[in-house]
């Protein structure tokens, strides 16, 4: 088996960990209703109760959408045409202005002296020192975002970084769909207790890593599952390159609220064990494998949010009735995901007379699969997210005597899990704390990056995370200047990493974090 | 007979007052939009508050009217007429931060009420929609009036006599002169920012 090339800078690595997510407020519906941000948002795009029910609603009020829209759509029938449906097209609106908004950051970090470590890697070699500046302005995203509702409950959204390629969370198109909103009163089911969408659109997670508010994304949503052959035990071969942060082309069906009661989800969308470039920290962080896509893979969610208020009345409103005024309600929200997905190789072999060269294949199906909480108070909000990941691992059999593999044969299933636990704090409207805690377990991950075996050391330079746990701590702090304008700073504590020398497979250094701050700053209009 | 003296009596008072009373009017400029120009408090004089509650009702996340002027002593009552949790507050009255006041939260089609005991301008705000506003002014007397948009004011059945007369508008300091009113009077004022 040969060894794959791994794409192994540190640096290269570092920096994309830094890459923020992509997050989007919508200021075509301030327009819209003549509103502001914050009816919808809390430190945006992080979305308050009315804005999980605008969003639930197909991007309407919930209720008498028509009495607050301050620019009335354009017809494209009259309502009276709809009764002479099917023999006319049947009637819609278009915004009456189109649904557009724009968004752009910049980003400045310092790196922790650390960074230098690398340099070990290739003592003396200027052409191969992973240059990391200490400290380094970066160029952020410029966004188009169109969203809105075109009459008969018909939703749409396109997000776009146009000024990166990649998917979703990483730049290029993000989201990009039509979702009909409460389909389930044609089958005269209760409101809201089915809708379906059609297109690329992130999988229904229990939170949003496209529309993240922090500057980094949390590590779980990228991590894919990726183990080589190696030297050592545990052997694996898996190339999954699917993270949950991936985009998704398919469609989703989904009912209930996100702002009481029960969510639910139900995806079907491409195979996509290819990932998308630059989606993970897995190791490497860009996988460019194409596997076949006749697979379709499931995705499903299941959620139910408990609102606690005393007041039943309160306690079923969008928003709870604070002495104060309107207020997000003290809420507990759980949940549970499943992905189900199958990942393909192919491999150079033989057939069974182990002479006649031949293409084996090797179809290891794989799942994901998670719970998580959320517990809101007033402006404290408390969260985080468990999951699992487990592939089949089959390893490629030759015959005593053959060269190349005739098949393949199970093994030790390649896992990884972890999580996160955050904490946001609204100090003041305009002021958010966090603090947060990102986890990976993935003894793939380690073993990708490891050249303890001296016998067999890789064929190119590399680092390794120093254990299959990987931990990031990452206080942070987010000021409104205003409404739409916002100011980010993350401390990133990052996870331990050690170098090894790429000939020897000898450990260089010590375990070291090579820390980070990060500053952004970005609009939207 | 004794009636008929009275009778005449009454009469000629209420002649009397109203021979006494005029109109103070003119404009005001500097600002564009509605203002609101009023008699400042008369020494010794106080006015019964009057019976009718204005309404400010909260509607497609604006407070309508945006502007209203009640006379010291009035009662008002908020009106949600929205289908969104919507809130009521100020900061001041007349900027004086002390009488700062939230009304809480309350279900569309219900009113809360508020009596205004002190006079100057109240700024409504709403906590959960940031860009609504609205404002009262409490006027100490009951001789008060909105500007047309152009400026152009009139404050009728103003007793002669000698007073402080003050203008305000959004966003505008307030300016106050003295006017001496007999009969029809002219009170012409320029705010700025």
């Amino acid at each position: 088996m040969r060894r794959r090339h791994w794409v192994s800078v540190l640096g290269v690595a570092a920096l994309l960990s830094l890459v923020p997510s992509s997050s989007y407020a919508i200021p075509a519906f301030s327009r819209q209703y003549g509103t502001s941000c914050a009816t919808c948002h809390v430190d945006f795009p992080k979305l308050n109760d009315f804005g999980k029910a605008f969003k639930d609603a197909g991007f309407k009020f919930p209720k008498d959408d028509e009495t607050f829209i301050k620019i009335p759509p354009v017809m494209l029938g009259a309502p009276a045409q709809a009764e002479m449906w099917p023999h006319t097209i049947f009637p819609g609106t278009i915004p009456g202005m189109p649904q557009i908004g724009l968004r752009f950051n910049t980003f400045f970090q310092v790196v922790s002296a650390n960074r230098n470590n690398f340099n070990l890697q290739h003592p003396g070699d200027p052409t191969m020192q992973p240059f990391i500046p200490r400290t380094d302005f970066q160029p952020g995203l410029f966004s188009i975002f169109m969203a809105g509702n075109f009459g008969s409950d018909i939703a749409f959204w396109v997000d776009d970084d146009i000024s990166v390629g990649g998917a979703n969370s990483n730049g290029g198109l993000g989201d990009g769909y039509l979702k009909f909103v409460n389909i389930g009163r044609f089958l005269k089911l209760p409101t809201d207790s089915l809708s379906f969408r059609v297109g690329q659109f992130e999988l229904d997670l229990p939170f949003s890593q496209a529309r993240t508010w922090n500057l980094s994304g949390w590590d779980i949503y990228d991590e894919a599952n990726i183990g080589v052959l190696n030297g050592l035990s545990p052997q694996q071969n898996v190339n999954n390159g699917f993270a949950f942060s991936n985009a998704a082309q398919g469609v989703e069906f989904s009912g209930g609220h996100n702002y009481r009661g029960y969510h639910y989800s139900l995806a079907i969308v491409n195979q996509n064990t290819g990932g998308t470039p630059g989606s993970g920290v897995n190791v490497p962080p860009i996988v460019g494998f194409v596997s076949d896509s006749n697979f379709k893979d499931l995705y499903a969610r299941f959620s139910y949010r408990f609102n606690l208020e005393r007041d039943p009345a309160s306690r079923n409103e969008i928003q709870a009735a604070g002495a104060s005024g309107p207020r997000d309600h003290t809420y507990l929200n759980l949940g549970t995901f499943y992905f189900y997905g199958r990942s393909v190789q192919r491999f150079p072999g033989a057939e069974s007379n182990a002479v006649t060269p031949a293409v084996i294949t090797a179809r290891e199906p794989f799942y994901g699969v998670g719970g998580d909480f959320s517990f809101n108070y007033r402006t404290f909000n408390l969260f985080g997210l468990y999951m699992a990941g487990h592939d089949q691992n089959l390893l490629p059999f030759t015959p005593t005597g053959g060269t190349l593999p005739t098949g393949f044969v199970g093994s030790r299933a390649a896992t990884f899990s972890g999580g996160f636990l955050e904490a946001d704090y609204l100090a003041l409207p305009w002021v958010m704390g966090i603090m947060r805690w990102d986890i990976v377990k993935s003894t793939a991950d380690q073993l990708n990056g490891v050249g303890a075996d001296i016998n067999n050391p890789p064929p190119s330079s590399f680092f390794s995370p120093f254990s299959s746990t990987r931990n990031r701590f990452t206080p942070g702090i987010q000021f409104l200047i205003h409404a739409n304008i916002k100011t980010s700073f993350e401390y990133q504590i990052r996870p331990q990493q050690v170098v090894y020398d790429p000939t020897t497979g000898l450990r260089l250094t010590n375990p070291f974090r090579t820390n980070s701050v990060v500053a952004g700053l970005e609009w939207v209009y | 007979m004794k009636r008929n003296a009275l009778a005449v009596l009454v009469v000629t008072a209420a002649l009397s007052v109203a021979a006494n009373a005029g109109t103070v009017s003119g404009k005001v400029s500097g600002v564009s939009g509605e203002s609101v120009v009023y008699v400042d408090a008369i020494a010794g004089k106080t006015f019964p508050a009057p019976s009718q509650q204005p309404v400010v009702d909260q509607k497609g996340l604006m407070f309508q009217p945006h502007l209203v002027v009640v006379q010291q002593g009035t009662t008002v009552e908020f009106l949600n007429s929205d289908s969104v949790a919507h809130n009521v507050f100020w900061i001041s009255i007349g900027g004086n931060k002390k009488l700062g006041h939230n009304l809480g939260t309350w279900p569309k089609g219900e009113k809360r009420p508020f009596k205004f005991d002190n006079p100057g301008a109240v700024p409504l705000l709403c906590n959960v929609h940031p860009e609504m506003s609205g404002y009262i002014v409490v006027a100490p007397t009951p001789y008060f009036a909105t500007s047309d948009k152009s400026g152009e004011y009139k404050i009728e059945n103003v007793p002669d006599g000698s007073y402080t007369v003050t203008a305000w508008h959004e966003g505008a300091k307030n300016q106050s002169k003295p006017v001496t009113v007999a009969g029809d009077t002219k009170a012409d004022f320029t705010l700025s920012k």
